[in-house]
């Protein structure tokens, strides 16, 4: 069964306080998706996303990981995330660690691997993303691009199922959004199922397969890359988007 | 030999005559001020710990009145021991766990456990303020690769949270080499005890308190020295190496860029 969802999102909602932030959110991702969330500022891109990795704990409904609810307090949280990594805005790498051990502690502490084949492993990523040279650095030492590269080799050292984005580029200085966008390429092309929220249309519009547009809280349009690009049906869509191909 | 005339004839009589005894006290100074700092940061790291665990709506009812209890009681220890001088807590304690209790406690425990449990006090605070100062981003970034609350602590926070309070720390050390002073009102034999029998007995304060001045300073700059030499050791190189054994070789791996910067700040 390998069309088999891995995630389904049904009637997600989430309110801090009085303030609704989702309303009745529905989606679902098969294995290989890359899924663009895309949206004006304040619209809860960020908040869904956290939502889907338990960073915050959704007012009603479900995500189901492979049928299993893991908004369920039952569920253990860790274990979960231990297979839905997660890259930040603002990289969120460890700064009391080097960049080697930074992509290792969570094989080995997380994981339980031994040292050795964690070292191993964290290369490899570390090669993937190009960030090799620098297993010795400290996250301070690294500019913006290197340290987001370094945060997807952790996220990919656990070697999880899935993997969210959250505006990973948005802190970065022009010239460093492409390398970081290129291994997102790479990894897309290799069929890793990946969530990603985003402000680089082009990018959204290359790599994903499907692309869901959210206004205040809820989903307004979804589909594929052509459509929502091409013909976009609903007018927030129209909207939104005609502001980025003005701009 | 009886007693010179001049200052520094005196300083070198009384250094020959209690040498040794000077040095007992000041031996026994730091051996208060050491052991009362290391318990007193175990005690410190435990309560703030325990003061930062997070509690939300979530959890069950019986932990958080349980937690909600235990956080009460710390509050009033440190707000407590942080509010009253530790020589009168020195009396309270010492004597009064005798006249009350009937609990004689031998000098040394006494010393050790009244230095330990005012340091617990003030790292406590210090230690919680280092916790909430690390980005809340680093336990999101625990948290997003599968680490449970107490694995990011040990992991992640902590260790950052304890590079922060380092200079803290050394205060501590410091403020604890010199009040260990005020315990000489229970009989605690040390530096400033030992100082004041010896000034007494021959009426050469100036000249004793000259030298117990000079020993504090050498204790407490010597200390403050080597935990200086210790957090930059911890900090590690302003520079790292590239691992790579060709200079020359395109850093980046797959794409191209400009060249990366070897250091930064
Ligand atoms: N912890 C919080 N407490 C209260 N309100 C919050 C919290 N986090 C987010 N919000 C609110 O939720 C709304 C959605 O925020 P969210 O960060 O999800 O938006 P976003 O779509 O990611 O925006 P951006 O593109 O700027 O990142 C905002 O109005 C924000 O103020
Ligand atoms: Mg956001």
């Amino acid at each position: 069964m390998s069309q088999e969802n891995i995630l389904e999102i049904r009637h997600l909602s989430k309110a801090f306080g009085k303030h609704v932030v989702l309303r009745d959110i529905d989606f679902t991702v098969k294995p290989g998706n890359v899924t663009c969330i895309i949206g004006a500022s304040g619209s809860g891109k960020s908040t869904l996303l956290r939502c889907i990795n338990l960073l915050e704990t959704p007012t009603s409904g479900e995500v189901l990981y492979h049928g299993v609810n893991i908004a369920d307090r039952k569920v253990n949280a860790a274990s979960y995330r231990s297979r839905v990594g997660m890259v930040f805005q603002n990289f969120n790498l460890f700064n009391n660690m080097t960049v080697l051990n930074n992509c290792m502690v969570g094989q080995i502490k997380v994981l339980k691997k031994d040292k050795e084949t964690a070292r191993k492993n964290a290369m490899a990523y570390l090669e993937k993303v190009g960030m090799a040279p620098y297993i010795n650095a400290k996250p301070r030492q690294l500019s913006g691009g290197q340290k987001q590269r370094v945060a997807i080799a952790r996220a990919l050292a656990m070697e999880p199922e899935m993997l969210l984005f959250d505006e990973p580029t948005s802190a970065l200085d022009p010239q460093m959004v492409g390398e970081v966008l290129t291994v997102m390429r790479t990894l897309a092309q290799e069929g890793l199922t990946m969530i990603i929220v985003t402000h680089e249309m082009a990018f959204a519009r290359d790599v994903s397969s499907h692309v869901v547009f959210m206004a205040n809280g809820v989903i307004e349009e979804e589909g594929e890359p052509e459509q929502i690009f091409g013909a976009p049906e609903n007018q927030l869509t129209r909207e939104f988007l005609s502001r980025f191909i003005q701009g | 030999m009886s007693m010179p005339e001049d200052f520094l004839g005196r300083i070198g009589y009384l250094l020959s005559e209690y040498g040794p005894s000077f040095l007992t006290g000041a031996g026994k100074t730091m051996l208060i001020a050491i052991v009362g700092t290391l318990i007193g940061c175990l005690i410190g790291f435990a309560v703030g710990i325990i003061q930062t665990i997070p509690v939300g709506k979530e959890d069950h009812i019986g932990k958080r009145v349980l937690l909600g209890i235990i956080k009460l009681i710390l509050n009033i220890y440190v707000e407590v021991f942080r509010g009253t001088p530790m020589m009168a807590q020195a009396m309270f304690i010492y004597f009064g766990a005798s006249a009350v209790f009937g609990f004689n406690m031998s000098i040394w425990f006494a010393a050790f456990f009244i230095v330990s449990i005012n340091t617990g006090a003030y790292m406590a605070e210090t230690v919680r303020g280092g916790i909430l100062s690390i980005d809340p981003g680093q336990t999101e970034g625990a948290k997003a690769i599968g680490m449970t609350h107490v694995q990011t602590m040990i992991n992640v926070i902590l260790p950052q949270a304890l590079r922060n309070i380092m200079p803290q720390i050394g205060n501590n050390l410091i403020i604890n080499i010199k009040d260990t002073c005020v315990l000489s009102v229970i009989g605690v034999v040390e530096l400033f005890y030992t100082t004041k029998g010896v000034a007494g007995a021959l009426y050469t304060y100036f000249e004793a308190f000259t030298i117990a001045m000079v020993i504090y300073f050498v204790l407490t700059f010597t200390c403050s020295r080597i935990l200086r030499a210790w957090e930059n050791k911890l900090d590690g190189p302003d520079n790292y190496d590239l691992a790579t054994t060709d200079t020359l070789a395109h850093t980046s791996g797959m794409y191209s860029y400009t060249a990366p910067r070897k250091e930064e700040e």
